[in-house]
C-alpha cells in the first residue's frame, strides 16, 4: 500500500452536455421548445500517476480541463469514463474516509460564511472533520502564525481583503491536515507580496506534513516555485509530463548566455561568435547568444574574454515564453489539420 | 457496515446538525435590525395563520364535519408544519439551490458527511420557529377546550403521523432540490410549495376526487395536519395510519433515490 501512488488515472474522461443556440430573440424563443445539445469533452483519456509527497503543477490554457480534472480527483464530478484512484479510493464514491484525507481550495469560490468571522467556519469544519479540540487549537495557532493572520480570523469575512480571505480559506481547508491537497488558482487576483506569502505557506505545509500537492495556476511563478513536476493539459489531453527544465529544453532547447558590454563588437568578432550560436542581442548594454547547452562552457569562456565584459548570466527561457510557444505550436498544428481536412 | 460505524456516522451527523444550526443562528444574529425585523415578521406570520379560523368561527359552525375547536386543533398542527417548513426546509432548499447554480455546493460535497444532510442543514431561520411554538400552544389550548384526554395509543398514533408528516415535508424539499440539478432556476418552486401548503390549513375531507388523492398520497398534506388532529380527536383509523406510513416511506425512499441520481449529474459551475 505504501508504494501505491497517491493519485492514479487511467483513461479518465469527462464529457459535458452543453446547450447552444444562435444569438437573438427568435432563437431564444425556439430554444424554449427545441434545444440543441452538444457533447463537449472536458477531459479526454487522461492517464498519469502522482506519487505520495510529490508537488505537481497542472498547466494549460483556459478551458484545457485542469479544474475539471481536479474536481474529478476530489470526487465533486462523476467521470464519464476511465478510472481514477486517490489514496486507494475511487473519488466518485465520496467515502467519508476519503474526504477526510483530501482538501480542495478554489481561488474563485469560498467556503467561509460571508457574514461571520472565519473562526466560526473553522469551528464548523472542526466538527465536520472530527478534529479533536486540542489538535484543532494547535493547528489553528500554527497556521495563523505562519500566515500572519492575527486578529483577521475574528473579523467578518465580508470585511476582509482578497488576500486575507484566501489565507483564511487555506486555514479552513487544512485544519484536518489533508494528505492530498488540490489547489485551483489559489493566488488568483492577488498582489505579488500576497502571492509570495501564500506560496511560502503552501511550501511550508508540504514540508511539515509531506502532503501531495496538485496545483493549477495562471501564475507561472507559483508553479515554478512550488512544483517539481508539471503536467501540461490541452483540450483535456495530457501533452507533457516532466520537470520544468525538461519542458523548457524541449520547447526552447537553446540556452541564453548573456554579458553586459560597454561597446559593440567589431564585425569579425560578431562573425566568430555566430559560429558558436545565434546572436540574440548585440549590445551595448547587453550581448546575448542562444546556444546549444553542450557549448555553454565554451561560449562562457569566449564571452568572458570580451574586453569590459561583466555580469555573465546563463538562463533557460522564461516559463511564460515557453508555454506561449508550446500552445502556439499546438494551435498551429490544429489549424493545419483543420485546413487539410477542409481541403480534402 | 458495522453497527459501530453506523453509530459513529449518526453521531457525526447529529454534531453536524448542531454546528450548522449554531452557524445559521450566528449569521441571523450578525445583523441586529434584520434579526428583530425577522422576529416581528415571524410573530405576524404566526398570528396571520390563525386569522382564517376567526373567519370560519364567525360564518359557519363546522367545515366538512369539523367543529370550530377541531379546526383550531388542525390549525395548530398546520402552524407546527408551516413553521418547520419556513425555519428549516425552505431556507435550506433555497440556499442549496443557489449553491448548485453557482457551484459553491462543491464545499458541501467535500465534507465527510452525507451531502444531503449538509444541504438540509445549509441554512436555518430560527425566528420562523415562533410559528411552530404558536402551533404547539394552539394544539394544547384546542385539546383542553375539546376536553380531550388522549389514550397512549392515540398519542402513539399522533407521534407516528407527526414524524410521517415531517418526513414527507422534507422529502418534498429533497425532490425540489433534486430537480434544481437539471433546471438551475427553480427557486420559485419553494414559493409554490409555500402556497400549496396553504391547502393543509383545511381538513382533507374538504377536498373531493383527484385533489383529495393528491393531498393524501402525492403531496400528503392530510398526513401533515389532518391525521395528527384526527389522531387526538379519535377519528384516525388503522387504514389511514398505515396509508400515512406507506406514503411517507414511498416519498422518502423515492426522494433519496432521485437525489442520488441528481447528484451524479452535478456539473459544478466553472470557476
Amino acid at each position: 500500500m505504501a508504494d501505491e501512488p497517491a493519485i492514479s488515472l487511467q483513461g479518465l474522461e469527462k464529457n459535458f452536455r452543453v446547450s447552444q443556440r444562435e444569438p437573438g430573440l427568435w432563437p431564444a424563443i425556439r430554444a424554449l421548445f427545441r434545444r440543441e445539445w452538444v457533447e463537449v469533452a472536458a477531459v479526454a483519456e487522461l492517464s498519469f500517476e502522482i506519487q505520495r509527497g510529490e508537488r505537481v503543477g497542472f498547466l494549460g490554457p483556459n478551458g484545457a480541463g485542469k479544474t475539471t480534472t481536479l474536481k474529478l480527483l476530489a470526487g465533486l464530478l462523476y467521470p464519464s469514463g476511465g478510472r481514477a484512484r486517490v489514496l486507494g479510493f475511487d473519488p466518485a464514491d465520496r467515502r467519508p474516509e476519503f474526504l477526510r484525507r483530501i482538501a480542495l481550495v478554489m481561488g474563485q469560490k469560498r467556503q467561509l460564511s460571508w457574514d461571520l468571522p472565519s473562526l466560526d467556519t473553522f469551528e464548523l469544519n472542526r466538527v465536520v472533520f472530527d478534529v479533536p479540540r486540542e489538535l484543532y487549537e494547535r493547528r489553528l495557532a500554527e497556521m495563523t502564525e505562519l500566515l500572519d493572520l492575527g486578529e483577521v480570523v475574528r473579523k467578518p469575512v465580508r470585511t476582509l481583503s482578497l488576500g486575507e480571505r484566501m489565507k483564511c480559506e487555506l486555514v479552513a481547508a487544512l485544519l484536518h491536515a489533508p494528505e492530498v491537497l488540490f489547489l485551483d488558482e489559489p493566488t488568483i487576483g492577488m498582489d505579488v507580496s500576497m502571492q509570495l506569502a501564500i506560496r511560502e505557506f503552501i511550501r511550508e505545509y508540504h514540508r511539515r506534513h509531506g502532503a501531495t500537492l496538485v496545483l493549477t495556476s495562471h501564475y507561472m511563478e507559483d508553479v515554478a516555485a512550488l512544483c517539481e513536476r508539471i503536467l501540461v493539459i490541452d483540450e483535456g489531453r495530457l501533452c507533457f509530463d516532466g520537470s520544468i527544465g525538461e519542458l523548457v529544453r524541449r520547447i526552447r532547447p537553446l540556452r541564453r548566455v548573456a554579458i553586459r558590454v560597454t561597446q559593440r563588437l567589431d564585425e569579425g568578432q560578431e562573425r566568430a561568435l555566430e559560429q558558436l550560436g545565434q546572436l540574440a542581442l548585440v549590445g551595448p548594454p547587453r550581448l546575448a547568444l542562444d546556444v546549444d547547452p553542450e557549448r555553454v562552457p565554451e561560449v562562457v569562456a569566449r564571452l568572458l574574454a570580451v574586453p569590459g565584459a561583466r555580469d555573465l548570466e546563463v538562463q533557460d527561457a522564461p516559463l511564460e515564453e515557453v508555454m506561449r510557444e508550446l500552445f502556439a505550436r499546438r494551435a498551429s498544428v490544429r489549424e493545419g489539420a483543420t485546413d487539410t481536412g477542409d481541403g480534402a | 457496515m458495522s453497527a459501530g460505524f453506523e453509530h459513529g456516522a449518526a453521531r457525526r451527523h447529529l454534531r453536524l446538525l448542531g454546528a450548522q444550526l449554531r452557524l445559521s443562528t450566528l449569521a441571523a444574529l450578525e445583523y441586529r435590525v434584520g434579526f428583530w425585523t425577522e422576529g416581528v415578521v415571524g410573530l405576524a406570520w404566526s398570528l396571520g395563520g390563525v386569522v382564517p379560523l376567526v373567519v370560519a368561527f364567525e360564518h359557519r359552525s363546522d367545515v366538512a364535519g369539523w367543529g370550530p375547536w377541531e379546526l383550531v386543533l388542525l390549525t395548530g398542527f398546520f402552524l407546527i408544519i408551516s413553521g418547520v417548513y419556513a425555519a428549516v426546509v425552505q431556507p435550506a432548499v433555497s440556499r442549496s439551490m443557489t449553491q448548485i447554480r453557482t457551484g459553491t455546493l462543491d464545499y458541501l460535497l467535500l465534507r465527510p458527511v452525507d451531502p444531503l444532510a449538509s444541504c438540509l442543514t445549509a441554512q436555518f431561520e430560527p425566528w420562523s420557529l415562533i410559528e411552530t411554538l404558536t402551533g404547539i400552544v394552539v394544539v394544547i389550548v384546542a385539546t383542553a377546550k375539546l376536553g380531550l384526554s388522549p389514550s397512549v395509543g392515540q398519542l402513539g398514533a399522533l407521534a407516528v403521523v407527526l414524524v410521517c408528516g415531517l418526513l414527507s415535508l422534507v422529502a418534498l424539499g429533497v425532490l425540489m432540490l433534486s430537480a434544481s440539478f437539471k433546471a438551475m432556476e427553480l427557486q420559485n418552486l419553494t414559493s409554490l410549495m409555500e402556497t400549496l401548503l396553504g391547502f393543509a390549513h383545511w381538513p382533507v375531507s374538504v377536498f373531493r376526487g383527484p385533489l383529495k388523492l393528491v393531498f393524501t398520497f402525492v403531496v400528503p398534506f392530510a398526513v401533515m395536519t389532518s391525521y395528527p388532529a384526527q389522531s387526538l380527536i379519535g377519528g384516525l383509523g388503522w387504514a389511514e395510519l398505515l396509508g400515512a406510513v406507506g406514503t411517507t416511506l414511498a416519498l422518502t425512499v423515492g426522494a433519496r433515490v432521485i437525489w442520488g441520481r441528481a447528484l451524479r449529474g452535478y456539473t459544478s459551475a466553472s470557476s
